[in-house]
């Protein structure tokens, strides 16, 4: 009797467990079905009431730009009194996605690298409409990595040209003057000169941190106009233009021309103060590192426009950049519209955060704003850099800015190419593999493991 | 302990259910109620959740996409997984025998009820633990630099040519291993030292009259003592080495060539890259792969006595 | 029973000490460098991690956390966390184990494999569904949120299922033959005989509370309700992975001094647990 009803009871339990089991497989876990088109995005649409009113959170890093953008919310109160800013400083890249996935507490706007702007366009309003009395004047390349095949995505924020900082003091001192260097090749001579004069440098920088180094890739690439993916997510790594860059990298480093190190790591610095590293091919922010960090050659280093690869190309393209973004669960998303057209595309508001403030006195000098008319060569909003020798960094950057080509959007599957693309790099520059293996190993890789896997 | 005298067993009773025998019966099962209640509360949606989504190729937002047993094959074959699983093992075998030996030293040093400064001992050695791993980071980062870092300078002075610490595949692995042996050892100690405090002193105090030397008697007695402490700490440590996430990521971010990827770096790749069905996948087979580890050393050990 | 101590116990205990020091010295020097550095200039921890001129000290970094990062609210949270969660896996944790090590039962194995699975599934994976369920029970951000998924850790049932079953059956019996209910068992019987690895418990609970990140940081960050962890990774994030970005060495030394500050009230904790509770229960049972 008492087996019996054991028995009876385990199977009745078995069944309901079973019946359970299927309800709860059935029922839990994300919607399944055939892949399914993208809904139509939705389009923002900017508030149209004399005073808007509401509160807005919005995301943003920690550390200094916090605290430029902290000070700028009183000036935007200044225009939109009725609006409520909570300024939130958050883990962006711990928690954005997550948020976004599960709808929990989204904010009305984020800061987000370009680099993940692309990964969740689902999530984000289109800002075609309200973007478009300003496109005109943005910066080719930011709209380009912020407009996905169905609209824009993002608000582009700040504009990285990539720029060539050399150490003006050394090389004049060898009889080399780099503001002749007009394309890649003149700085290859000009390294070979440097190192004649000064047998232990190793004059050109080459980067050692696989993701920097793709970064900087992607600034070379820019200039000739191309980038990883095409506007279709496409690879385009397998062509004429990245042959060149690469061959080129080979080149400096096959001659012993380029000191490797990981970006102003001790060994990065050491090198760059002592003279054997003196010419820096890189983004704007650089500017940081004579500033802060080299205090024995600060004063010493100048910026100029890069090279080009050839008489007459672009001489500049970008590295890095950041863009805002409104996520389509924000409550007051169209608030948050205001708040960044009044930093990007107001004088009061770009002034605000380019401008000299209590956090940077002298203005930020990181970057420029990639709306043209605020990124006037003429007007500067940051002050002349005392570590580069009181140069107008402005103008030169600005100037950069303007011939950077339109590039491609940056695909979704970018950061995880640097798994292959980015180690092959650093392999080439070990010496294992020359610039075509790099193309051919890569492209196959990358296609098979991230882009066919989408 | 004092022995327990044995009292003899009253006559079974007959089927009668006394109140004891009831609670006796129910008693383990009110016991784990509270687990099991906070089990089926939160972790059991989650658990058929990821579980359906290893069956799918699924990006975030929209349908997800049925692709069946596709995560899992395309893992099984693809030689990235195979060597992530590879590095952890490689970090598994510089990590846990050390950290037994020099855990079990530890403990044993620190269990003396003449050491001094005890207490100062035991808290040092589990700070590492509770340092916020970005900040050791850049530590971590500055000494071991090939060019200008202290260790290669110490190196130096003993002629010893620089070396690559985290710039090279063959030397990337130790240092990471280094670190998570820095952070994790205390954590590893005070369950070795709560292992050594059950076992009876007079044990050592019969050893020692018997003429065993103190080596002798740490060999003899306490590793046998404390061989189900140990098998534990190995199956814990098994489970962290091949989850380890943070510190890769901090330190080198699975690199140099992706060298320092360990089992869980790689899992967290396909998260952050919102390759979600993909990573759900790589978690069962991670859990399965554990499992069976644990299993196989559980046994290892429980054969030999 | 006398024992002199001969020349080889000295030399072995003249090593024992060394090597405890020479330890101390390797676990705690990186610490003491994040303490000294945050007393640095910003840009010279970069430029000189190795270099401590007492001259150029300045406690702006300090100033710069107290006033930018709620560090008393992490520690409040923290501290509630700890209070609850850790409260609740001291109590129920042993007595599972005890229902694991002592008991046969029918279920055991299956709910004993629901121990290890919780045990052994990476958090990363199960972060998404589990914020579903918050959200559905309107939890974000809340104490709940962070208290109780997960409030009886698997790692510390699996623990005191592996410490209990040391403890002799016979001590068992004879209790239960004496006429004490099932919980006066554990409470009269095993509690006392497992004091050290209770003991051991309640450190490590503490520290794998403290340490918790990974959910804390995801389901409640808002300022109020951030814990310790999640306030310094929000520094740590401008810095981590990339050192893209030009304030990184700010925003170092403030991560630097923020993490010196926060290790204070954690080490306080453990020398008041050493000195009150732990010492006080073993003194009974220190041995060799």
């Amino acid at each position: 009797m008492h087996l019996t009803r054991t028995a009876t009871v385990r199977t009745a339990a078995a069944g309901a467990a079973a019946v359970l089991a299927t309800v709860a497989l059935t029922a839990c876990g994300p919607d399944i079905s055939a892949p399914a088109e993208s809904s139509d995005p939705n389009v923002l649409q900017a508030p149209t009431e004399e005073s808007p009113s509401g509160e807005i959170t919005i995301w943003d890093r920690e550390g200094d730009l916090f605290t430029v953008f902290e000070n700028t919310i009183a000036k935007f109160n200044e225009k939109y009194p009725d609006i409520t800013v909570n300024h939130v400083a958050v883990d962006i890249d711990a928690k954005l996605q997550n948020t976004l996935i599960t709808g929990t507490d989204v904010p009305d706007g984020v800061f987000l690298d370009d680099a993940r702007v692309s990964s969740f366009t689902d999530f984000l309003w289109d800002l075609s409409d309200v973007l478009e009395p300003y496109s005109a004047d943005i910066a080719p390349q930011k709209l380009a990595v912020n407009t996905a095949a169905d609209g824009i995505y993002g608000i582009p924020f700040d504009l990285d040209p990539g720029l060539l900082y050399y150490n003006e003091a050394a090389l004049t001192k060898a009889g080399v003057d780099a503001t002749q260097i007009e394309t890649y090749d003149d700085l290859l001579d000009a390294a070979r000169a440097y190192q004649e004069a000064v047998p232990s440098a190793r004059p050109i920088h080459l980067e050692q941190a696989p993701f920097l180094a793709q970064l900087q890739l992607e600034m070379y690439a820019n200039q000739l106009g191309t980038s990883l993916g095409d506007e279709a997510g496409e690879l385009r790594l397998d062509s004429p233009e990245y042959e060149q860059i690469l061959t080129f990298l080979d080149t400096v480093n096959d001659e012993g021309l380029g000191t490797r190190a990981e970006y102003l790591s001790p060994t990065d610095i050491g090198e760059l103060e002592n003279g054997n590293q003196v010419f820096y091919p890189w983004a704007i922010w650089f500017s940081f590192a004579p500033q802060q960090l080299l205090p024995e050659t600060s004063g010493d280093w100048r910026a100029m426009e890069l090279p080009a690869w050839e008489t007459g190309g672009a001489r500049s393209g970008a590295m890095g950049g950041s863009s805002f973004v409104l996520p389509k669960d924000g409550e007051n998303s169209d608030l948050a519209w205001l708040f960044y057209e009044f930093l990007m595309f107001d004088e009061a508001g770009y002034s605000a955060v380019w401008g000299p403030n209590e956090v940077y006195p002298n203005g930020l000098n990181t970057s420029i704003p990639s709306y043209l008319p605020a990124a006037d060569p003429a007007t500067p909003l940051f002050g002349e850099v005392e570590a580069l020798g009181g140069q107008d960094l402005w103008e030169v950057a600005t100037s950069a800015g303007a011939e950077i080509p339109a590039a491609g959007p940056i695909p979704t599957w970018w950061g995880g190419a640097v798994d292959y693309l980015g180690n092959d790099l650093q392999r080439m520059l070990d010496g294992d593999l020359d610039p075509a293996e790099v193309i051919s190993q890569s492209t196959e890789q990358i296609q098979t493991n991230l882009i066919d896997r989408q | 302990m004092t022995a327990v005298t044995a009292h003899s067993a009253p006559t079974p009773r007959r089927r009668r259910l006394s109140g004891a025998r009831v609670r006796r019966l129910s008693a383990p099962y009110v016991f784990v109620l509270p687990f099991v209640a906070i089990f089926l509360a939160f972790s059991v949606y989650p658990l058929i959740y990821t579980f359906r989504l290893s069956f799918t190729n699924w990006r975030g937002s929209g349908a997800a996409e049925w692709v069946g047993l596709g995560n899992y094959s395309y893992l099984l074959t693809s030689p990235q997984f195979w060597s992530s699983i590879g590095n952890s093992t490689v970090l598994w075998l510089l990590i846990v025998p050390i950290q037994l030996v020099i855990g079990v030293v530890i403990a044993v040093l620190l269990n003396s009820a003449t050491l001094k400064f005890r207490g100062m001992y035991r808290i040092a050695y589990i700070v590492p633990f509770v340092t916020p791993l970005v900040a050791i980071a850049q530590i971590w980062i500055v000494l071991f630099d090939q060019g200008y870092g202290a260790v290669n300078a110490v190196l130096g002075l003993f002629g010893i040519p620089e070396v690559g610490w985290l710039t090279t595949t063959m030397w990337a692995k130790p240092t990471l291993a280094l670190l998570f042996l820095w952070k994790t050892t205390g954590f590893i100690v005070i369950i070795l030292l709560s292992g050594l405090q059950s076992i009876d002193g007079s044990i050592y105090e019969a050893a020692a009259i018997d003429g065993a030397s103190r080596p002798r008697q740490l060999w003899s007695i306490t590793v046998p003592l404390l061989r189900r402490t140990i098998m534990f700490c190995v199956v814990l440590q098994t489970l962290a080495v091949f989850q380890m996430f943070a510190e890769p990521y901090v330190m080198t971010q699975g690199g140099p060539y992706n060298s320092t990827t360990t089992a869980g770096y790689y899992l967290y790749n396909h998260i952050t890259r919102a390759d979600l069905g993909t990573g759900a996948a790589n978690s069962f087979l991670l859990v399965i792969l554990v499992l069976a580890l644990s299993l196989g050393f559980v046994r290892l050990l429980r054969a030999k006595d | 029973m006398t024992t002199t101590r001969t020349r080889s116990d000295r030399v072995r205990s003249g090593l024992s000490h060394l090597f405890l020091v020479l330890l101390l010295l390797g676990f705690l020097g990186p610490v003491i460098w994040a303490l000294l550095s945050s007393f640095k200039q910003p840009a010279d921890i970069i430029r000189y991690p190795l270099l401590f001129d007492p001259s150029t000290f300045t406690v702006d970094n300090f100033v710069r956390v107290f006033h930018d990062v709620p560090l008393a609210t992490g520690f409040l949270n923290t501290g509630i966390v700890l209070l609850f969660k850790g409260g609740i896996t001291m109590f129920f944790a042993p007595l599972a184990g005890f229902a694991f090590a002592k008991y046969d039962f029918r279920g055991k194995n299956l709910i004993f494999g629901a121990v290890l699975i919780t045990l052994m599934l990476p958090t990363i994976v199960l972060i998404i569904p589990l914020l579903l369920q918050m959200k559905a029970f309107g939890w974000i951000n809340t104490y709940q949120a962070l208290i109780l998924p997960g409030a009886i850790d698997a790692f510390a049932i699996f623990w005191m299922r592996q410490v209990i079953s040391a403890v002799p059956d016979e001590l068992v019996d004879a209790a239960r033959v004496d006429g004490c209910s099932e919980f006066g068992i554990f409470t009269r019987i095993v509690l006392p005989v497992i004091r050290p690895g209770l003991a051991g418990l309640a450190v490590l609970t503490i520290m794998n509370i403290y340490n918790d990140f990974v959910w804390p940081v995801i389901v409640a960050n808002t300022e109020q309700m951030a814990t310790i962890q999640v306030v310094l990774s929000g520094l740590a994030s401008t810095i981590s992975g990339n050192r893209v970005g030009a304030d990184y060495a700010t925003v170092t030394a403030e991560l630097l001094a923020a993490s010196s500050v926060a290790l204070i009230p954690l080490l306080i904790l453990f020398m008041a647990l050493q000195r009150h509770f732990i010492n006080g229960i073993l003194a009974g049972s220190v041995k060799g």
